[in-house]
């Protein structure tokens, strides 16, 4: 072996001299285009790190900002064990999507569970507010409930609209049988528009960032509010 | 010589005509399949109709999936093949004359401006995505792409500064993406916290 690498070296010196010099720094060399992309896709993932370790904590939130006294209960538990609070935008699809789960949880734990409606509009949405004035509207003539389910029933046909819905919603709010003057007084008021905002500090305070968001015993429920998801979770706080 | 002198970035247009033509052929022709199973039975849920967000389902219904009256993948059918043809016929080494390249590159501008159409209906319109649509976004951005830096080098589209272009096209593809991806992760930010 020895005398075969001598002899190797020994006829090639000025190509060994090269090959030194050359390839190797040739082939750890990034070309500027790779650099810059290894690191926008290094920066990228960063962030998207970062903002996935500060959501990741959910601490219980504070009772008296899940439940206030004028809150909207929709059902209530004979014992007040088992309290679910959720945070909706009535135009958002996802809680139209939610709604019928809620539904089906809602009849089959009557009695046993309290269902608590918090006003989450999101900015997003150009029908949010005037759809949870128009819930707050008819919650004064004792009516919060069938809006809500009017609104997620019927969100196919206002949601997403570029266009103020506010005819809409008292097409609706006539259709639920509600005194029309009293409630386009209430829609307007001064009281409605303090009930949402004091619904979304609310909702910022206990870390709500999107809607829905359902909170169970005080603890934010962190997977997709399906039937299955959300019976399991209630089943396990009934357990316990 | 030729290799040496052609920079990186025109040199794979063979190979990214040719790879991305054929995915995103696949891509449209599975959303054609998809359909099809969909008219046959009304109640067919489409393989790629994984939840309420990613749903090709839901968007194939839309009155978006049908632009020209027909169903949109039909278009991409029948194009990504033309585009795998001369992707192969590039490979080969056939020296296609100018207009072929401004036929292509005025194709690809068209497959451009409706795949960012569908990408903003999508996200701010239909509120849902379809993974296979989402295929031919990123198939159809890197054919444009690749297609342009290829007829800038060769002069087929004149313009003076393009080298810069040329020699930081990975970047520029990359952050394009990241742009869209960006947009998807604040759009349903809700629904990726539910994922946490």
């Amino acid at each position: 072996m020895p005398p075969k690498k001598r002899q190797k070296s020994r006829n090639r010196p000025p190509a060994k001299a090269a090959a030194v010099a050359k390839p190797p720094a040739r082939s750890v060399r990034l070309s500027p285009n790779m650099k810059f992309t290894a690191g926008l896709i290094g920066l990228v993932l960063v962030i998207v790190g970062i903002i996935w370790w500060s959501n990741r904590d959910e601490p219980a939130a504070a009772a008296e900002q899940l439940v206030r006294a004028n809150s909207h209960k929709l059902s209530a538990a004979a014992d007040g064990k088992v309290t679910l609070v959720e945070f909706l935008d009535f135009e958002c699809p996802s809680c139209a999507a939610a709604y019928p789960s809620v539904e089906r949880i809602r009849t089959e734990y009557a009695g046993r569970i309290t269902y608590v409606v918090r006003l989450f509009p999101l900015t997003g949405h150009k029908n949010a507010i005037p759809a949870a004035s128009a819930a707050q509207a008819a919650a004064n003539q004792g009516k919060f409930e069938a809006m809500y389910k009017k609104l997620f029933e019927s969100q196919g046909s206002w949601g997403g609209k570029e266009t103020d819905q506010a005819a809409t919603f008292e097409q609706y709010a006539t259709e639920l049988g509600l005194d029309m003057t009293r409630y386009k007084t209430d829609v307007a008021a001064q009281a409605t528009s303090s009930f949402i905002t004091a619904e979304v500090t609310d909702a910022k305070t206990v870390k709500v960032t999107g809607t829905p968001t359902f909170f169970l015993n005080g603890k934010k429920l962190t997977t997709t509010p399906t039937y299955d998801n959300l019976k399991k979770a209630i089943d396990e706080a009934l357990a316990s | 010589m030729n290799r040496a002198e052609t920079p990186f970035a025109a040199r794979i247009s063979g190979w990214v005509l040719t790879i991305g033509g054929a995915v995103g052929f696949l891509a449209a022709f599975t959303l054609i399949v998809e359909k099809i199973s969909l008219i046959k039975n009304p109640a067919y849920v489409p393989t790629c109709s994984i939840n309420p967000l990613l749903s090709c389902g839901s968007v194939m219904q839309t009155s978006q999936a049908e632009a020209f009256g027909f169903p949109n993948p039909l278009i991409g059918v029948a194009a990504f093949p033309v585009v795998i043809t001369i992707g192969v016929l590039v490979l080969a080494g056939v020296r296609l004359p100018r207009w072929v390249w401004l036929g292509l590159q005025t194709g690809t501008v068209f497959g451009l401006v409706f795949v960012h159409w569908l990408i903003y209906q999508s996200l701010y319109r239909i509120g849902a995505l379809c993974p296979y649509c989402m295929v031919v976004w990123i198939v159809m951005i890197t054919i444009f792409w690749y297609t342009l830096l290829r007829n800038l080098h060769f002069g087929v589209i004149p313009l003076r500064n393009h080298k810069t272009l040329l020699s930081y096209h990975g970047l520029i593809l990359t952050a394009w993406l990241l742009i869209i991806a960006a947009l998807i992760g604040i759009e349903f930010w809700d629904y990726w916290q539910t994922l946490l």
